[in-house]
C-alpha cells in the first residue's frame, strides 16, 4: 500500500514538472541551469526579459503545422 | 521464454490488426462499429513502430547514442535545451497536429470511410512517420538545420530555393484555406462568432498578465485562459438568444473573411507576446484536451459507421470536391498520412532539443503516427453521421440546390435519404441558424463531434454546448496556425525583401513590418476572398491547392533524405525514402495536370474559365453579374497559373534530383556528406534532460 503511494506520488510529481516543461511554464528555470547560463559568458536575463525574448525567437520560424 | 512470449504477443498484435482491418474492408450491409476503426489503427501502428521503425532505425539511420546530440553540445536554454523524450514528444506532437488531420478525412469521407482510412493507416505507416523520422535524424546530425538549408548542402543550390518557394507557397495556400474553414464554421451562427471573437479579449488579457504580472508562468495563466473560454463558449447560447446581440453577431461569408485578414495583420504587425503567444497556449490546452477527449468519447460510446465504405462519388463526382479517390483521396488526406509541413518542425524546434539520437525513433516516428490516429478519430466522427447530413452539411447550393427541400431532394436522389426537417431540427438541436451548405470540414466535424460528447456526457440536452465547444475548438487552432503563419510568412517577405533594400529585411523596422504584413496578408487573403465567392465553395479549389503544395514540400524533403542516404552508402535501403517520394510525385503531377486540363468543368481550372467565358459570350449572364463573372474567370486561371507553378517546382528538383544522383553513383561528383562531426556524450546513461531535474 505505501509503495503503491510512494509510486503513485512519484508519477504525479514526474506529470507535474512534464507538464510545466511541455507548456513552457518552467523555461526561465531550465535557462538558469542551462550550461552557458552557468557558465556566466553572458548576462543572465531577468523573468521578463527571458519571456519576451524567447517568444520573439519562437515565432520567427515555423513552430505550428497544417 | 521472454523472448518467445514477445513474439507470441507481436504475432496475435498483428493478427488482431489484419482481422479488424479485413472487417472494415469487406464488411458490407449493416453499420460497422467504430471499435473496429480504433483496433484496427492501433495494431497497425503498434506492428508498424515495432518493426518498420525498428528497421529504419537499426538498419538505415544506425542512431548512436555514444553521440553527442546538438542539445548537448550546444546547451543555451533558449533554443539547445535537452529536453526529456515524452515532454518534447508532446512539444512535437503539439506543433504537427493542426487542422489538417480533421479536416482532411472529414473532406475525404465523401469517398466512403474505406479509403481514407486505408491511406490515413499506410500512408503515415510507410510515408509520413518516415518522412519525420528521417529528417529529424538529418537535421540532428547537422545541428538542427532546416529542411532548406539541408537541401542547398545536399542537393544543389537551386533545391534550396525551390525548398523556400516550397514553404512560401504552402504558407499563403495554407493560410488561405484554413481562413475559409473558419469563414464557413462560423457564417451565419452568432454563437460560434461570439464565442471566437471572444477568446481575442481573453487572449489579451493573458498577453498582459504573462508579459506585466506574472512574467512566464504560463500554466496559471492558460488556466485562467481556458475557464474563461468554456465560460464563454457557454455565454455564446445567451448571446445567440437575444435578437439584438444575435444581430451584430451573424456576419456573412466576405464579412468573416475581412475581419480574419484583420486578424492576421494584428497577429502578424503586434508584439508577439500580447496576442499571438497566449493565444497559443489557450490553443494547445483545449487541443490537447479536446483530442483526448474524442478519443475517449469514441471508446465509451463505440458509434456505428454509417457512411458506406464506398460511395458512388469514387467516379470523381463528389459534391464536396470533384476528382477520382485517384489522385484527390491522396491529395485531401495530406497531414494525418504525410505531410511535408512537418518536415519544418522536424527540422526546426525538435532537433535542438532531443536528448539522444535514439529519441528521434520515439519522437519522430511515434507523435506521426498519433497524428495519424487523430485523422482516423475526424474519420469515424465524420462517417457516424447519416450520410445524407453530412453531404448536407458539405455540398454547396449550386449542386444541391437553394433551398432546403431541393436540397434533400437532391442529397435523396443519390441513395443518401435525407428529409429537409431533419436537418431544420438538427440546426436547433446544436444552436445554429442553418447548417445547409458549410463546407470546409469543420461544421460536419463539429456535428460529428458533439454527438459522441453528448454520448458520453449530457445527452442531447448538451448537444449544442458540445457542437460550439468542437467548433471553438477548431476554429481558435485554425487561427493559432494562421496568426503564427502570418508572421513567418512576414518574415519570409523581409527576407527576400531585405536581399533587394536591406532596411526592409530589419526584422525591427516598424515600415518594414507593417510592409511585410500586408503583403503576406494580402497574399492569402486573396484567395481566402477567392474562396468565399467561389460559386462552388472554394473548397473544391483550394483544398487540392492545399493538397498539392504540401506533398511538394513533401517531395523536397524525401529529395533530401533519399539524398543523405544515399551518401550515407545505404544505396540498398534507399527504397525507403524513394518509393514514397515517387508515389508522392505521381500523385501531385497527376493531381495537378487534372487541376489544370482536365475537361471538367468542376475539375479543371481552365475548363471552368472556359465555361464561364462562353456562357458571357452567349449573354447567359445577366449584366449586373458580368463584373463578377470576369473576375471568376481571372481567378480560375490564376488557380491555374499557381498549379503549374508548383508542378514545374517539383519537376525541376527532381531533374536536379536526379542529375545529383547519377553524378554520386558514377562518382563523378565527390559524395560529401555535411554532417557535424562525431563528439562523444558525456551524458550519464539515465541522464533524462535539465529541467527534468537531472543536471
Amino acid at each position: 500500500m505505501k509503495r503503491a503511494a510512494m509510486s503513485t506520488s512519484r508519477f504525479l510529481r514526474r506529470f507535474w514538472r512534464g507538464l510545466r516543461e511541455w507548456c513552457g511554464d518552467a523555461a526561465y528555470e531550465t535557462y538558469l541551469r542551462s550550461k552557458s547560463t552557468r557558465s556566466g559568458s553572458h548576462r543572465t536575463l531577468t523573468p521578463a526579459e527571458f519571456y519576451v525574448e524567447q517568444l520573439n525567437r519562437r515565432y520567427s520560424r515555423p513552430n505550428r503545422c497544417c | 521464454m521472454k523472448r518467445i512470449f514477445s513474439i507470441t504477443a507481436w504475432i496475435a498484435v498483428a493478427v488482431l490488426g489484419a482481422g479488424a482491418l479485413g472487417s472494415i474492408a469487406l464488411h458490407r450491409g449493416e453499420p460497422l462499429n467504430a471499435t473496429w476503426f480504433v483496433v484496427a489503427a492501433v495494431c497497425c501502428y503498434l506492428v508498424a513502430y515495432r518493426l518498420y521503425s525498428a528497421f529504419v532505425a537499426a538498419k538505415i539511420l544506425a542512431l548512436d547514442d555514444t553521440r553527442a546530440t546538438p542539445s548537448e553540445r550546444h546547451d543555451d536554454g533558449r533554443d539547445f535545451v535537452p529536453t526529456n523524450k515524452w515532454v518534447l514528444f508532446g512539444h512535437h506532437f503539439a506543433a504537427i497536429a493542426g487542422p489538417g488531420p480533421l479536416v482532411g478525412p472529414t473532406l475525404a469521407a465523401q469517398f466512403g470511410y474505406l479509403p481514407g482510412t486505408l491511406w490515413l493507416i499506410a500512408g503515415a505507416a510507410f510515408a509520413g512517420c518516415v518522412q519525420d523520422f528521417v529528417i529529424l535524424f538529418c537535421s540532428i546530425r547537422r545541428d538542427g538545420k532546416s529542411v532548406g538549408q539541408m537541401a542547398r548542402e545536399e542537393v544543389s543550390e537551386r533545391g534550396g530555393f525551390i525548398a523556400q518557394l516550397a514553404v512560401l507557397a504552402i504558407m499563403t495556400i495554407l493560410l488561405a484555406v484554413i481562413g475559409l474553414v473558419v469563414v464557413n464554421a462560423l457564417k451565419s451562427s452568432p454563437w460560434a462568432t461570439f464565442t471566437l471573437a471572444m477568446t481575442v479579449p481573453i487572449a489579451l488579457l493573458l498577453g498582459l498578465y504573462l508579459r506585466f504580472v506574472r512574467p512566464g508562468r504560463v500554466l496559471e495563466a492558460s488556466v485562467m485562459g481556458v475557464s474563461l473560454v468554456l465560460f464563454v463558449v457557454v455565454a455564446g447560447q445567451w448571446v445567440a438568444d437575444s435578437p439584438s446581440w444575435a444581430r451584430a453577431f451573424t456576419l456573412t461569408g466576405v464579412a468573416l473573411a475581412f475581419v480574419i485578414i484583420a486578424y492576421g495583420f494584428a497577429a502578424s504587425a503586434l508584439p508577439v507576446w500580447l496576442l499571438l503567444a497566449p493565444r497559443d497556449y489557450l490553443s494547445a490546452f483545449i487541443k490537447a484536451g479536446a483530442i483526448f477527449s474524442l478519443a475517449a468519447g469514441i471508446l465509451f460510446v463505440r458509434p456505428q459507421v454509417l457512411m458506406p465504405p464506398l460511395t458512388r462519388f469514387i467516379d470523381g463526382t463528389g459534391p464536396v470536391f470533384a476528382g477520382k479517390i485517384f489522385p484527390f483521396c491522396f491529395i485531401t488526406i495530406a497531414c494525418g498520412a504525410i505531410s511535408g509541413f512537418h518536415s519544418l518542425i522536424s527540422s526546426g524546434t525538435t532537433p535542438k532539443m532531443i536528448l539522444r539520437e535514439s529519441h528521434a525513433r520515439f519522437i519522430g516516428f511515434g507523435a506521426m503516427l498519433l497524428e495519424s490516429f487523430v485523422g482516423v478519430m475526424a474519420m469515424v466522427a465524420a462517417c457516424a453521421m447519416p450520410p445524407g447530413v453530412y453531404f448536407a452539411i458539405n455540398s454547396p447550393p449550386s449542386i444541391v440546390g437553394v433551398s432546403g427541400r431541393a436540397a434533400a431532394s437532391t442529397i435523396s436522389s443519390w441513395g443518401y435519404p435525407l428529409q429537409a426537417q431533419t436537418m431544420t431540427d438538427l440546426a436547433h438541436k446544436v444552436g445554429e441558424i442553418t447548417l445547409w451548405n458549410r463546407a470546409g470540414g469543420a461544421p460536419s466535424l463539429a456535428v460529428g463531434m458533439a454527438q459522441i460528447f453528448s454520448g458520453t456526457i449530457g445527452g442531447e440536452r448538451l448537444l449544442s454546448i458540445w457542437y460550439h465547444f468542437a467548433i471553438m475548438f477548431e476554429a481558435l487552432f485554425i487561427l493559432t496556425v494562421l496568426d503564427a503563419g502570418t508572421r513567418v510568412g512576414r518574415f519570409m517577405i523581409q527576407d527576400l525583401g531585405g536581399r533587394v533594400w536591406k532596411p526592409f529585411g530589419r526584422t525591427g523596422w516598424m515600415p518594414g513590418i507593417l510592409l511585410s504584413s500586408a503583403v503576406i496578408v494580402a497574399l492569402w487573403g486573396y484567395f481566402l476572398y477567392q474562396g468565399v465567392v467561389d460559386p462552388l465553395g472554394g473548397i473544391n479549389s483550394l483544398w487540392p491547392l492545399f493538397g498539392i503544395s504540401n506533398q511538394l514540400l513533401a517531395a523536397v524533403a524525401l529529395v533530401v533524405a533519399t539524398t543523405i542516404l544515399m551518401k550515407m552508402g545505404r544505396l540498398r535501403w534507399i527504397w525507403v525514402t524513394l518509393l514514397p517520394m515517387a508515389w508522392l510525385v505521381t500523385i501531385t503531377m497527376t493531381a495537378s495536370y487534372q487541376k489544370i486540363f482536365d475537361a471538367n468543368p468542376r475539375i479543371g481550372f481552365l475548363a471552368y474559365a472556359k465555361v464561364l467565358a462562353v456562357q458571357i459570350a452567349a449573354g447567359k449572364i445577366p449584366a449586373e453579374q458580368i463584373a463578377e463573372t470576369h473576375r471568376l474567370i481571372f481567378n480560375q486561371r490564376l488557380d491555374a497559373a499557381v498549379t503549374g507553378v508548383l508542378a514545374a517546382m517539383i519537376l525541376v528538383l527532381i531533374l536536379e534530383a536526379l542529375v545529383h544522383w547519377y553524378a554520386i553513383l558514377s562518382c563523378r561528383k565527390e559524395s560529401v556528406l555535411h554532417e557535424s562531426p562525431y563528439i562523444a556524450t558525456r551524458w550519464a546513461a539515465n541522464f533524462s534532460g535539465v529541467a527534468h531535474g537531472d543536471d
